[in-house]
């Protein structure tokens, strides 16, 4: 698939975000239940950041738009379309987000600052999942349609999200080895996930020929021959290219991809778990772990869509997706 | 109604007249038109169409089959290209008819991803998503002659391959070509319940092999001057 | 879960402005009949015309984007003259006004035709209006003229015109509604090309069986029943092995060859003797058979007659003579045609070459149609059925384009012959005014030029003995083209592939200016591309061009234009009248008497002129004798006056609708100053039913026969006799063989063609450039085909259809592909004795493994067609024409690479090698220079309101 930029940006940027202000409204909920609200101005400027990373993405996102004037139509079909409920979720949560920091930063607590924590959290969850749906909803999408998509995008944006949290923390002077505890946690889950994840890719189950795509079964074939001989592409109907082999058909060079796994593998897991766990606590290195990993988001994202093929590719020639 | 058509892969050779004559009915309409073409006369020719033709072969030589596939919207029962839709721009109507709504359009790409076929394509000048819309200023429009309110490419195609109709209605040509050639829709399995159906090549003729004249003692010659004389005779 | 429905108001189309034309399509030689719609001034769809008789209502892909074939930035706007000082082919042109422009032309040709007429040579491509363009060079007094069909498919036209007095290309259709077996020889689009995609549907939708015999399976061949593939050439070679199946088999139609063929005619047999071959003749001439009921030998046939269609006879004077299918027979039944002989050669098994005969065999014999349909016979009986064979047959360019295509079609029609199917029901079958004697009754005029003097008949024609040649006492050609010489004496289409070189060459004799009407000849039109390109703009010894003047007429900007001293632009074919004429290249189907017309539909938006008014223009100005009055004034107005009142015959015009001063006659009549009114008012065509006791078996329907004579298709209602046995070709034979008492080639080359070429019954031989070139080094055949949305070079300057063909790749057989090392877009080279070509390469299963092959005419001259310089046309599109040499190799004398009866080129007899390319060996190869580039919009959004 075609990855356009300001998607990469927005899903990585905004999955961080979300991801961070979900852990800063969970921790808030967590010590509500256990003790008196500590106004704590660390986290306060973490869900700040959090929510900046949130609205910066959501405003990448539009860019991905041919014809943006019509944008605000994009809650319309809430019913049915994920991106309409992302949309919705996302406005949602930015609104509540702003209470919640308002309570936070004007030192309110109690109730009506924990309803408030608790409905961000599940507002943050709410559009993580919707964005991941967004590709998961999508049959002809094998590399996407599977429930371990949504699967790790919430772990990514948790993992991401908490390393983006002790880095802030960190920035600040101070710290949390309960929160590098659950760092390296998030960090090592999204690294099975991924593994997992990258075990489907390549595996048998699901997938789709072009014998199937140009129905050889129902007898698209020589008269006579078997229901299981081979088709190829003679000729594709056009001589260069079409918004369909732009959108759908990129095929990533083997060494782009190769640069790409290990920039993921490096950047999203091995780095900032390596920093994690040494508990380093120079800024500077919270910075560059940030980026890092910010890095290794993108290389992630890219892969996710150069890697995903859709069904279309089948009758553009390709033998099976 | 379930309105759609019928695409017969044992007639169609492959002359890009549907194409063509889609593009050229479309580019004018109000639905959806123009449809852009950039460089239209440069290095890299694109443009938006509707219907395009690709050409495959299935087998080996000498027996393989060369098969044209003419491949628009199939007007899905289950169109996900309208319910991923967040703007409400993609629309099925009641007649089955699945169309983009050029005012609400923003432009997102989702429905195209949606589509398993590859039926929409991104007009880049309007931003816009556009399709096959079955030409439903031409089948309603009551200023054509009765036999021309039929899709622009059912009309050009030179060998009658594509006929359009209503597939709810069991006794449509649709409906009989469907059940007398086991037409079928593509990707069934996805469950988009396709509405158009493809016909598979029929089966030839079987030809009796004809049997080897008698052997005879005379060589061919004479056999072939007895004949003539018999066969002159009477 | 089923998508929930609403409803939404949606723009219907606005009918106020609606405005609805009829015409006729110009992007092949099809002809279609096309409605177009105008809202206001804009042309909003063209689509078939429903009631037309060649279409139907349909349209191809080309005729569907029209509109961009209109709106094309490539049209020339004004007429143009080559800068001085400026070189010719570099395309730098001044723009000069139609006064000037015509007072050039006029000086320069008055020149020519006031001292030697053949200094000017007029030549055609692609145009459709050969009646006129032919009288035209007829009146100037010029030999030098034809159209594009000496390198296009002469050898179809002349194989059946020689044969069967009708022919594939266009003077035949297949009976699409009744056929039960039906061949495709070498065909991938081409004529009648929408009729023959209507036909296919319906023999599928029949159950009647396709089959199709080519190297590639794609276009028709891709919905063929059986897919038949053969190597290139070899044609023939399959076809007589048919033929030998049939008689061994012993599966003919007696009755059909007894009665309508010359199989019972007597040939003489005296080898040495100057009429050996020929037929044996009474004393009225007429040829003589053997009456087995009256036991004797006559000459008086008739219907009833029981001819021996086999024997050895003794002649009166004593010598022997054998009926044609005897001389037949012996030939064909002989080993060499055997299946299993001729299977390694042309690559089709023993077994499917009988298998395909006997099939053949039993439809026309055991699925015999009989139609209630009483007629008469050219001998005066009446019967009360007609009877169909059904088996037909279509072939085209495959056939044609070899050095061997002459005889391999004559093979086809043979097959014809030998299963009586023959313009019966499901056959094959006549397009008025065909069927036609055999051959037509037409010599080429070429041998009385005189300064202005029109010829004695038309520049082309159909020779029947060498007495007939345009040569001169000592045997040299008459004609720039060499046609009508000993190198090609049955040129009937002329040979416009030669024109280039022998004009520079001077080979037979120089000429002063050539005139071109929409011939592409600086490009894919010609062999040897780049050579004939540095051709046209050779210089003698005192730095003048060898072609002094060219003059090219042309509605685009190709790349023929950028070598034109003058530029004369024509108009679109929505832009102007036209007619599509009987007298002309007819569109008439079996059973409908057709021509058609176009007319304006839209005003000039530039200083353009039709070229035909331009004809007329210059015809007045120079007072050709039929275009001036008796006293001396301009006889027509334009050329719509002239196609009203020029009269061939009296009564035959070149319209034949709604003849006679009321407009009420049919066919005959005189003129009808209106029109081209009436055809406005009938949707720009008319058509004439035959009634059905007219339709069948016209070469021997004496009603037909007779309807025929009137309407002026004929001269005499004699049957028209099939022939086996060509003694055309025999005399030519004789010659060749210094027997023949009339003029014989001197040249000892000459005679050997002639003796071995000119059989009277057809045969195969390897292509003629076979045993110059080393087969062993060039395995492979090169072929082209046309694709279905492009027209030679005449559509990559419409913006639709060039998005989808703007390039072209070789493709090979999968398999030969492997062996040789090359995968898939690998640049390659591709060798040829004569030059070499860079290329990408495609594999495909469906292909002959023998065989390469591309898109023709796909590749453009950067710059040309108002293409940007870095087209894919440009870049990384091929011509196989640059490995194709005009001329054949080795030997001293510099034959053209044609076929040697009839002058057709032989472009798909090309012999190639292919290896693939060193790392840093990538792009097109050989590059030409750019032309100036044209500004055109990048961005196009036709339709907008």
């Amino acid at each position: 698939m075609h990855a356009a930029l300001s998607v990469i940006v927005f899903t990585v940027l905004s999955g961080a975000g979300l991801g961070a202000f979900a852990i800063v409204a969970a921790d808030d909920l967590c010590r509500a239940f256990i003790a008196r609200i500590d106004p704590s101005l660390p986290w306060t400027v973490a869900g700040s950041v959090a929510l900046v990373l949130v609205v910066a993405g959501l405003c990448a996102s539009t860019l991905h738009l041919a014809n943006p004037k019509n944008a605000w139509r994009s809650a319309t079909r809430f019913r049915t379309s994920w991106l309409s409920r992302e949309a919705v979720f996302a406005l949602l949560f930015v609104g509540v987000a702003i209470a919640y920091l308002a309570l936070r930063w004007t030192g309110v607590g109690g109730v009506p600052r924990a309803v408030v924590a608790l409905l961000s959290l599940l507002l943050a969850w709410t559009v993580i999942h919707c964005t991941a749906m967004i590709y998961a909803s999508l049959k002809p999408i094998r590399a996407w349609h599977t429930p371990r998509v949504p699967l790790n995008y919430l772990l990514l944006a948790h993992a991401s999200g908490v390393v983006v949290l002790v880095a802030v923390l960190r920035i600040q002077g101070t710290g949390s080895t309960t929160l590098r505890a659950i760092a390296i946690a998030l960090v090592v889950a999204a690294a099975l996930a991924k593994w997992d994840y990258r075990r489907y890719l390549a595996g048998d189950t699901a997938r789709v020929t072009l014998e199937a795509a140009l129905g050889v079964a129902q007898g698209v074939r020589p008269a006579g021959a078997p229901a299981t001989v081979a088709a190829r592409l003679l000729d594709v109907g056009h001589s260069r290219g079409t918004f369909l082999t732009r959108e759908f058909g990129v095929t990533p060079t083997p060494r782009n991809r190769a640069v790409a796994l290990w920039a993921m593998a490096l950047g999203t897991y091995a780095i900032p778990l390596a920093w994690l766990a040494s508990g380093v606590r120079s800024p500077a290195m919270a910075v560059g772990a940030c980026i890092v990993m910010l890095a290794g988001l993108f290389a992630e994202r890219w892969l996710f869509f150069v890697e995903a093929r859709h069904t279309v590719r089948l009758y553009h020639g390709e033998h099976r997706v | 109604m379930k309105l759609g058509l019928v695409i017969d892969l044992d007639t169609c050779v492959g002359c890009h007249a549907c194409a063509t004559a889609c593009k050229e009915w479309n580019g004018a309409s109000a639905i959806s038109g123009p449809l852009t073409d950039d460089s239209p006369y440069g290095a890299d020719p694109t443009g938006v169409w509707f219907n395009r033709v690709r050409h495959y072969e299935v087998g080996e030589y000498p027996g393989c089959k060369t098969i044209n596939f003419p491949m628009s919207c199939l007007h899905c029962e289950d169109a996900a290209c309208v319910s991923v839709c967040p703007t409400g721009a993609s629309y099925k109507r009641e007649d089955g008819i699945v169309l983009v709504d050029q005012d609400r359009c923003m432009g997102c790409n989702l429905c195209a991803w949606a589509c398993p076929y590859g039926a929409r394509e991104l007009d880049p000048a309007s931003g816009t998503m556009k399709k096959c819309t079955l030409c439903v200023d031409r089948i309603y429009d009551t200023a054509l002659p009765v036999e021309e309110r039929e899709p622009a490419c059912v009309l050009a195609c030179p060998t009658h391959a594509r006929h359009f109709g209503d597939f709810e209605d069991p006794q449509s040509k649709v409906s009989k070509l469907t059940a007398e050639r086991q037409g079928f829709g593509l990707l069934g399995e996805l469950d988009y319940k396709p509405v158009n159906r493809y016909l598979p090549p029929r089966v030839p003729p079987v030809t009796a092999p004809a049997p080897a004249p008698e052997a005879a003692s005379a060589g061919p010659l004479s056999r072939l001057i007895a004949r003539a004389r018999l066969a002159l005779a009477g | 879960m089923k998508t929930p429905t609403e409803s939404r108001k949606l723009p219907m189309p606005n009918d106020a402005q609606k405005r609805i034309e009829y015409s006729t399509c110009y992007m092949c030689a099809c002809r279609c009949g096309i409605k177009v719609t105008f809202e206001g001034a804009n042309l909003r769809f063209i689509q078939g015309n429903r009631d037309h008789p060649v279409n139907r209502g349909v349209l191809c892909a080309k005729g569907s984007s029209g509109i961009m074939k209109q709106l094309s930035p490539a049209k020339l706007s004004k007429p143009l003259k080559r800068r001085e000082g400026t070189a010719r082919g570099d395309g730098i042109f001044d723009e000069i006004e139609w006064d000037e422009a015509l007072a050039i032309v006029e000086k320069r040709l008055r020149t020519i035709r006031d001292t030697d007429p053949r200094k000017l040579a007029f030549f055609t491509g692609r145009d459709q209006m050969q009646a006129l363009t032919g009288l035209w060079a007829q009146q100037f007094g010029t030999p030098n003229w034809a159209a594009h069909g000496g390198f296009c498919s002469v050898n179809m036209a002349a194989a059946g015109l020689y044969t069967i007095g009708y022919s594939f290309w266009e003077f035949g259709a297949v009976d699409w509604d009744r056929t039960r077996y039906f061949v495709l020889w070498g065909v991938a689009e081409d004529h009648s090309s929408n009729p023959i995609k209507i036909g296919l549907d319906k023999l599928k939708r029949r159950g009647a069986k396709f089959v199709s015999i080519n190297p590639v399976r794609t276009g028709y061949s891709a919905i063929a029943d059986e897919w038949v593939p053969v190597r290139p050439g070899t044609d023939g070679l399959l076809a007589l092995s048919l033929v030998h199946v049939l008689l061994a088999d012993g599966a003919i139609d007696y009755e059909f060859l007894a009665r309508y063929t010359n199989a019972p005619w007597l040939v003489i047999c005296d080898p040495g003797a100057p009429d050996d071959g020929l037929f044996a003749r009474d004393h009225e001439s007429r040829p003589l058979v053997h009456d087995d009921g009256a036991q004797a030998l006559t000459g008086a046939v008739t219907f009833g007659t029981r001819v021996a269609l086999f024997g050895s006879y003794t002649l009166p004077d004593g010598r022997t003579a054998k009926t044609s299918l005897t001389l037949a027979a012996e030939r064909y039944l002989d080993d060499a045609y055997a299946p299993e002989n001729v299977a390694p050669q042309c690559g089709v098994d023993a077994a499917t070459i009988r298998k395909l005969a006997r099939e053949m065999a039993d439809v026309a014999f055991n699925e015999t149609i009989t139609l209630p349909i009483e007629w008469t016979d050219a001998w005066g009986n009446v019967h009360p059925t007609v009877t169909g064979r059904p088996v037909s047959m279509y072939a085209m360019r495959g056939i044609a384009a070899h050095s061997n295509g002459f005889h391999t079609c004559r093979a086809l029609h043979f097959i014809q012959m030998l299963l009586g199917a023959l313009d019966g029901p499901g056959n094959f079958r006549a397009r008025a005014p065909y069927p036609k004697p055999i051959p037509p009754k037409q010599l080429p005029a070429s041998a009385s030029v005189h300064p202005r003097t029109p010829l004695a008949g038309s520049p082309l024609g159909f020779p029947m003995r060498p007495e007939d040649l345009a040569i001169d006492a000592d045997g040299n050609p008459l004609r720039i083209d060499k046609a009508f010489s000993w190198q090609a004496p049955l040129a009937a289409h002329g040979m416009m592939h030669m024109l280039i070189a022998n004009a520079v060459a001077g080979d037979p004799y120089p000429i002063d200016t050539l005139m071109l009407f929409m011939a592409n000849m600086a490009w894919n039109s010609s062999m040897n591309t780049t050579g004939t390109r540095e051709m046209l703009r050779a210089k003698d010894e005192k730095g003048e061009y060898r072609i002094p003047f060219i003059i090219v007429a042309d509605a685009f900007r190709s790349e023929m234009v950028a070598f034109a001293d003058l530029v004369l632009p024509d108009t679109t074919y929505l832009e102007r009248h036209d007619a599509i004429s009987l007298l002309d290249r007819p569109i008439s189907e079996a059973d409908t008497i057709s021509d058609a017309i176009r007319h304006p539909l839209m005003p000039l938006d530039r200083d353009v002129r039709p070229f035909q008014d331009v004809l007329v223009e210059l015809a007045s100005r120079l007072a050709f004798s039929a275009f001036v009055n008796p006293d001396g004034t301009r006889r027509y107005r334009d050329y719509c006056d002239f196609i009203v009142r020029y009269e061939k015959a009296p009564g035959i015009g070149f319209l034949a609708g709604w003849r006679g001063a009321d407009g009420k006659s049919a066919l005959v009549g005189a003129p009808n100053p209106r029109q081209w009114d009436a055809y406005i008012a009938n949707q720009s065509f008319f058509e004439f039913h035959l009634p059905p006791a007219l339709q069948y078996y016209r070469y021997a329907n004496r009603r037909y026969l007779e309807f025929a004579r009137t309407a002026g298709f004929i001269t005499d209602i004699e049957p028209i006799v099939m022939q086996l046995w060509s003694e055309p070709l025999q005399k030519f034979r004789l010659a060749g063989l210094q027997q023949y008492p009339g003029p014989k080639p001197r040249d000892a080359a000459d005679q050997a063609r002639l003796a071995t070429y000119f059989d009277p019954l057809p045969f195969w031989y390897p292509p003629l450039a076979d045993g110059e070139v080393d087969a062993n080094a060039y395995t492979l055949h090169a072929i082209t085909q046309r694709p279905m949305m492009m027209y030679h070079s005449w559509d990559s300057q419409n913006a639709w259809l060039r998005q989808i063909v703007a390039d072209n790749h070789l493709y090979m057989n999968v398999q030969t592909a492997a062996q040789a090392g090359l995968a898939d877009e690998d640049w390659i080279w591709v060798e040829s004795h004569h030059a070499k070509l860079r290329c990408r390469l495609r594999t495909m299963e469906g292909c002959e493994p023998n065989t390469v092959w591309t898109w023709n005419a796909i590749a453009k001259q950067p710059g040309a067609w108002a293409l940007a310089a870095d087209a894919p046309e440009a870049t990384t599109a091929f011509l196989l024409n640059h490995l194709i040499d005009e001329h054949l190799p080795g030997g001293a004398a510099k034959f053209s690479n044609s076929d040697p009866v009839t002058g057709q080129a032989a472009w798909f007899d090309l012999r190639v090698r292919v290896r693939k390319c060193a790392a840093d060996e990538t792009g097109v190869w050989p590059q030409v220079a750019a032309l100036p580039e044209q500004v055109v919009p990048q961005r196009l959004r036709w339709g907008a309101a």
